[in-house]
């Protein structure tokens, strides 16, 4: 019987010769173990949200539906230890019994906490770093089958590396994510026009606390959504129409249902550069692929950190993505554009389109070989590495 | 007391293709076909819409509601799902409504900065089965 496996947009298809299914940690031990035993590799899959073959395997998939929920708080310091197939949503559940909750969420909260944290997923927000900027701690059993604990304040190094780490320092049994008390927010959404809205993209910007930006190839017109605590940020866009607003906690209200599936390349670049590299995007895209092109461009924002190999490592950062409906040509287009993003000395989402290999890596990422270092330490018979993982590391 | 209805519940274009060049400041002056749905019944119309075209499978599972007693325009361009119809091609389109509705397109050619706007009528079409 085949076992075939397919990412969330259809695009990455394999058929590996087991898919596990552990239940608890001593069972993830086991099976890194029994793997190493028996010279097979091994990859974990979150949600399967990602793009790119990075959970790829013939050997052994293993899925965490059976690793969920919260097993520990510390309510002091308002963290919280999540077993790692809790899903973003399932995270906010727990978070709100514990008047808790995320700083922020991506788009949609159907990802699992390890597989976001894995690639560096991200939201929207100026002042507000990415979703593996939550991770604290962690339970890791690495390429020996050993079973280790780490710690922000213990070992700053090895969480740099772990925080954007897609799966290939080994098994992250257990995550400890620092949250932060609950608060009310609102989210509000605007349409507007991409003239005035760019003319204004600095306050949006600067003015609330999430904020990002559609724009429609084909109408000029855009979609401004914002959120912000309760009495805080721009109360209202003076020079856009409002189409919708809530209000209630983050996990809530943020996150969109998505369901009608698409392929997706998203580049961050340094924030001063977005709006120049928005601009040529958005012109190329109107001469030469509106014709076959329906799907919005995302325009996003989102703070610095010191992650090894997180796309937003020591830099403030924009995000554009280009979209594609799945079932059509989205190859043409992305590759006509990724020119300009890397013009713009732009760093491909871990989990989405690209083209990028180990080369291109080594010159984006300053710490790239400390990456490297560690991982080799951590799985020096590289069961956790694919074809994939191997072009990427250049291995 | 019954208020008339008027219209019918299946209709289909054949000479749809949206230009794929625009002048002019866009929404406004772009290039489209938008399609008008009047719905004068006292129920929500719910369209779907499938397109045909010269070389390749139709593409069906558009769905449009439209309010009772209420119009409804929207721009064929903008449709993605379950995916964008491209421009610049030959297609048709079949439209069935669970109510009774009036359906008109219209395709405006801003390609030269000399506006042209053009109004198509759609066809009441009894499908045979
Ligand atoms: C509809 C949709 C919306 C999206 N929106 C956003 C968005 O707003 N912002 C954004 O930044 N991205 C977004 N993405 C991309 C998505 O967040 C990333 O691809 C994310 O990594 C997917 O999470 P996942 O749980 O599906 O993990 P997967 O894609 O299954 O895995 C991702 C990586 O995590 C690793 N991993 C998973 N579990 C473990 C574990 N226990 N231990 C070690 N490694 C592990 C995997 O091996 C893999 O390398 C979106 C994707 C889709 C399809």
């Amino acid at each position: 019987m085949s076992n075939e496996w397919t990412n969330w947009s259809g695009s990455v298809r394999f058929s590996p010769e087991e898919i596990a299914a552990p239940a608890s940690e001593r069972g993830v031990v086991e099976l890194v173990q029994q793997a190493i035993a028996q010279r097979k590799g091994i990859r974990i899959v979150g949600a399967g949200h990602s793009s790119v073959p990075l959970v790829q395997t013939n050997h052994v998939l293993v899925s965490q539906h059976k690793l969920k929920g919260a097993v520990g708080h510390d309510p002091a310091s308002h963290r919280v230890n999540m077993l790692p197939g809790t899903s973003i949503s399932e995270a906010g559940e727990e978070l709100i019994k514990l008047k808790l909750s995320m700083h922020n969420t991506g788009d949609v909260d159907m990802q699992y906490l390890a597989g976001a944290f894995g690639t560096g997923t991200h939201g929207s927000g100026r002042t507000l770093q990415n979703l593996s900027s939550m991770l604290v701690g962690c339970k890791l059993v690495d390429g020996t089958g050993e079973l280790r604990s780490f710690s922000l304040e213990e070992h700053p190094d090895i969480m740099r590396a772990a925080k954007v780490s897609l799966g290939a320092l080994g098994f992250f049994t257990e995550l400890t994510i620092q949250a932060e008390p609950a608060v009310l927010y609102a989210r509000k959404e605007y349409c507007s026009h991409i003239d005035v809205s760019l003319e204004h993209l600095e306050e949006l910007i600067d003015s609330n606390r999430m904020f990002d930006m559609y724009w429609y190839p084909r109408s000029d017109r855009t979609k401004l959504r914002t959120c912000n605590q309760l009495g805080e940020g721009m109360d209202d866009i003076p020079f856009a129409e409002k189409a919708e607003q809530s209000k209630g906690w983050l996990y809530e209200i943020l996150p969109q249902f998505r369901d009608l599936k698409y392929e997706e390349m998203e580049y961050i670049i340094p924030l001063e550069a977005g709006p120049e590299c928005f601009r040529e995007i958005r012109k190329r895209i109107k001469e030469k692929h509106r014709q076959y092109v329906g799907w919005r461009v995302l325009y996003r924002t989102i703070a610095a950190d010191d992650v090894y190999l997180s796309p937003f490592y020591n830099q403030e950062s924009v995000t554009i993505a280009v979209l594609q409906n799945n079932e059509l040509e989205y190859k043409k287009y992305f590759d006509d554009i990724e020119p300009i993003f890397r013009a713009y000395g732009g760093r491909p989402h871990w989990g989405k389109k690209h083209s990028l290999a180990a080369r291109d890596f080594q010159e984006l990422y300053p710490e790239w070989e400390k990456f490297l270092k560690i991982r080799q330490q951590f799985d020096p018979e590289g069961i956790f590495l694919n074809d994939y993982l191997k072009k990427i590391f250049g291995l | 007391m019954k208020s008339k209805t008027y219209g019918k519940k299946s209709w289909a274009f054949a000479g749809g293709c949206i230009p794929v060049d625009s002048t002019g400041k866009e929404p406004d002056y772009v290039s489209q076909e938008v399609l008008s749905i009047l719905n004068t019944t006292p129920e929500e119309a719910l369209v779907q819409l499938t397109f045909f075209y010269t070389d390749k499978e139709p593409v069906g599972g558009y769905e449009i509601k439209v309010a009772p007693q209420r119009i409804r325009m929207f721009s064929i361009n903008d449709l993605i799902d379950p995916q964008a119809v491209p421009l610049g091609v030959p297609y048709g389109g079949v439209l069935e409504s669970n109510v009774p509705v009036v359906v008109q397109l219209t395709r405006q050619h801003t390609g030269q900065s000399a506006l042209a706007l053009m109004g198509i009528t759609v066809y009441q079409a009894d499908g045979n089965s």
